[in-house]
């Protein structure tokens, strides 16, 4: 297992009931995992409690047998080696694209970073707006600059949240496509985060459905659909 | 376990810091609270019971007529300003903020200057119109000349807050009042006012505040007030326990103002409406309506901003080949040194602490918000005097150490004062600009692997350009007005330009205070004028 998440409960500071309650899931390497629930069933909730950005009262998370969350362990966000697209790509408006892209490759020669800036520039096909800023692309580009970002220092899991959700329809369809292809392609271990069950079925190897912060149920891209134990989550791969 | 996870997540260089600077903010205001349950000796038994009566008279007389004289002109021009368009109304919604760039003090003794018995009004009644006045009616140095002086260079707090509060949040319920029938006037009393309570509460308290701050203006005109007393039980008695005893009286009478402020706002807080609303269109008034209503504008820009103003450039001109000196060039060198490093200083500690309060929300970093912002309300006077109690300590301690450093004849005392009461300035900018960046772009920033350290540097403070450079313009006209502080606490042998044009003016040299006021008055209008009109109408477009 490239990721295994135990048991992870969560209540916001304000709110009067867990958001997220004893959420389990195990991912392969390589594997893409997608996401699906109602607006407000806790989707982004997990994304962020993954990602570091929210401290859960308890569960385990281990990426690559690394204990990152545990009873009497956190790991801040940025030791996590988690790298996230978000819904607006937050992309940092007074840098270029090159900076944009640069600014999470550390402890690298300069010339090794311009190596892999291209390497991201070539994957997104953007080579010539390098120099543009962030207002100065469409949102298609500014979307695949966001993936490049977080791309770019290799991290050993990915995480989109509603990646598609800014772009128009068309556009959604033809991206879609695109990312699945250049996940595979990278080999990377990714979840997203979506509503829409066309884009789910599109991209993932499996979806996982939540609902109020549990989750229902767990279906592989080939229909099967497991019963999931709300315990403790036992999935069987199909791959 | 969960505890000590949690402990180790917030336990970080900004939470150390911000704690530190909460301390020290505190620490002052607990003396003051603490000394006033403190035995007492004579001297506090005198004030107690023959002058303290005269203290609160005097104290509550000015702050009750100013209230309700700022709220007169402040509201009805707010009213007037939004919902009518006559001649010069434009020019009139900015410059009638104006006055605040007059510090009560200056207009104070440039009223005193102009009203006197040889001062231009009765000189030129005199000499050409062959009058003599009763000179009781000319007296301004009385508890109505301060809130004459008050009402004049502070009514712009009402007037600017009412103003944005009717255009941008109760412009749709007014325009449907309008609508239905009601007449202009019903609806400004029936829907407007009070609608707009909690807003004309919220300024008028800080008119309040302002009040209980000064020093200047009732020590010019002679009237005994919780400020001066301070500083003569202080300078005269020498007699720092009673002094901080007034000072714990003035902040009790902070404490009520602030508790009257919060019920009469109601339960009902601003209400942030969305920043689409559409703003009101004024009415066209046609003929001498419109005059009326430029008259009154112009009355109340006349002798709250051109006349003062008029005066001192009268007297700048007589005076400038006396007074443009070398050491009017120290003095004003004094000035922007002291509110330059204390702004950086303020701005810095103030990104520690909103950048801490951000990235941990819970109750604890709610009340170090509240801490913050606590100097504000307490009156320069009681800051100072606490300030000098807590440096004799320090010096007396370090005096034991043979040390060799005093730190009450340098401007640490004073730079330490101005921290405290104007970090909440520097704060409410700094934390607006945080609000307003959101958080997204610093958890990216993380996520990329950058520290917190990291993220600060490369990515929030970029991007809070703006909000830091008008905190940072705020806070450095404040200090350049500021006066009580500054003449308790200066070391000797420095000056500012408030505290020497304040020296000169109660030396009876009030023409040679002229240009340093100017210099002052014309820092603080240009602030403004950047402020509201640059920011409106950026707004508007
Ligand atoms: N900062 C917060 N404080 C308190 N409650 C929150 C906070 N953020 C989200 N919630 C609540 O937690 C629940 C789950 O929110 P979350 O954002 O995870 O939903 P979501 O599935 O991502 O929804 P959407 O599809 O609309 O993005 C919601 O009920 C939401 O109101
Ligand atoms: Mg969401």
């Amino acid at each position: 297992m490239h990721v295994q998440i135990e048991d992870l409960t969560f209540q916001y500071r304000n709110a009067k009931t867990p958001t997220i309650k004893n959420f389990s899931l195990s991912i392969d390497k390589g594997e893409i995992i997608s996401i699906l629930g109602d607006s407000g069933s806790g989707k982004s909730t997990i994304l962020r409690l993954i990602a570091g950005l929210e401290i859960p009262q308890s569960g385990t998370i281990k990426i690559d047998g690394k204990t990152i969350l545990s009873h009497t362990h956190f790991t801040p966000p940025e030791k996590r080696g988690v790298g996230m697209v978000f819904q607006d790509y937050a992309l940092f408006p007074h840098m270029t694209v090159a900076k944009n892209i640069m600014f999470g490759l550390r402890n690298m020669k300069k010339a090794e970073k311009l190596a892999r800036l291209e390497e991201m520039l070539e994957l997104i096909n953007l080579k010539d707006f390098k120099n543009r800023y962030p207002y100065e692309l469409s949102g298609g580009q500014q979307q695949r600059v966001a993936l490049a970002r977080a791309l770019a220092p290799a991290p050993s899991l990915l995480i989109f949240d509603e990646p598609f959700s800014n772009l128009d329809a068309s556009l959604q369809e033809k991206i879609r496509g695109e990312l699945r292809v250049l996940l595979k392609q990278t080999g990377i271990t990714s979840i997203f985060v979506t509503h829409d069950q066309a884009d789910a079925k599109a991209l993932a190897d499996r979806i996982v459905y939540i609902k109020n912060g549990t989750i229902e149920r767990i279906v592989s891209s080939t229909s099967l659909t497991f019963k999931v134990n709300r315990a403790k989550e036992k999935v069987l791969t199909i791959q | 376990m969960q505890l000590i996870r949690h402990a180790k997540q917030h336990l970080n260089i900004w939470a150390i810091l911000s704690l530190v600077f909460v301390a020290v903010i505190l620490f002052p205001n607990l003396l003051i609270g603490f000394k006033f349950f403190t035995e007492p000796n004579e001297n506090w038994e005198h004030i107690k019971f023959y002058l303290m009566r005269d203290y609160i008279n005097n104290t509550a007389t000015i702050l009750i007529f100013t209230a309700i004289l700022t709220i007169l002109i402040g509201t009805s021009l707010a009213w007037l300003i939004i919902m009518y368009e006559f001649p010069l109304r434009g020019f009139f919604r900015w410059g009638l903020i104006l006055p605040l760039a007059i510090p009560p003090y200056i207009g104070a003794y440039t009223y005193h200057g102009l009203l006197n018995y040889t001062g231009v009004i009765q000189t030129t009644l005199r000499n050409t119109f062959d009058i003599q006045v009763n000179q009781s009616y000319f007296n301004i140095m009385s508890t109505q000349g301060a809130v004459f002086i008050f009402t004049l260079f502070l009514y712009p707090y009402v007037y600017t807050i009412t103003k944005s509060f009717f255009q941008y949040q109760s412009a749709s319920l007014i325009e449907n009042a309008i609508l239905l029938g009601s007449s202009p006037t019903s609806t400004f009393f029936r829907v407007a006012l009070p609608l707009s309570r909690a807003t004309i509460v919220g300024s008028v308290t800080l008119v309040m505040l302002e009040v209980l701050n000064d020093y200047g203006v009732v020590s010019y005109f002679g009237i005994q007030t919780f400020s001066t007393a301070i500083f003569r039980t202080w300078y005269g008695m020498k007699d720092l326990d009673s002094a901080l005893k007034l000072a714990g009286t003035l902040m009790f009478i902070v404490i009520v103002v602030l508790i009257l402020e919060k019920m009469l706002r109601g339960r009902k807080r601003y209400s942030y409406a969305s920043t689409k609303v559409r703003p009101i269109h004024p009415k066209r008034l046609k003929g001498w309506k419109g005059w009326l209503l430029f008259a009154y504008s112009f009355a109340i820009f006349s002798i709250a901003f051109l006349v003062p103003l008029a005066q001192l450039l009268y007297w700048a001109f007589m005076t400038y080949e006396t007074i443009w000196s070398q050491a009017f060039f120290q003095l004003a060198k004094n000035s922007i040194f002291v509110a330059s490093i204390t702004s950086t200083i303020i701005i810095s500690i103030a990104l520690i602490i909103a950048n801490f309060t951000r990235m941990h929300q819970s109750l604890f970093t709610k009340l170090v918000s509240r801490v913050t912002t606590l100097g504000y309300s307490i009156p320069g006077a009681a800051i100072a005097i606490a300030i000098i109690t807590i440096f004799i300590s320090i010096d007396t301690f370090l005096a034991k150490w043979d040390t060799g450093i005093v730190l009450r004849t340098s401007l640490v005392m004073l730079i330490s004062a101005y921290v405290i009461r104007f970090l909440a300035i520097g704060y409410n900018s700094v934390e607006a600009g945080f609000e307003k960046i959101g958080n997204t772009f610093t958890e990216a920033s993380r996520l990329l692997g950058a520290s917190t350290i990291r993220t600060f540097f490369m990515v929030d403070l970029p991007l809070m350009k703006n909000a830091i450079a008008a905190g940072f313009i705020l806070v450095f006209v404040d200090i350049l007005k500021e006066l009580p502080l500054t003449l308790f606490l200066q070391p000797f042998n420095f000056a500012t330009l408030a505290t020497q044009a304040f020296k000169y003016a109660n030396d009876e040299r009030v023409q040679e205070a002229s240009i340093a006021s100017l210099l002052i008055i014309l820092i603080s209008a240009t602030a403004i004028f950047i402020f509201h009109r640059v920011l409106e109408k950026k707004e508007a477009n």
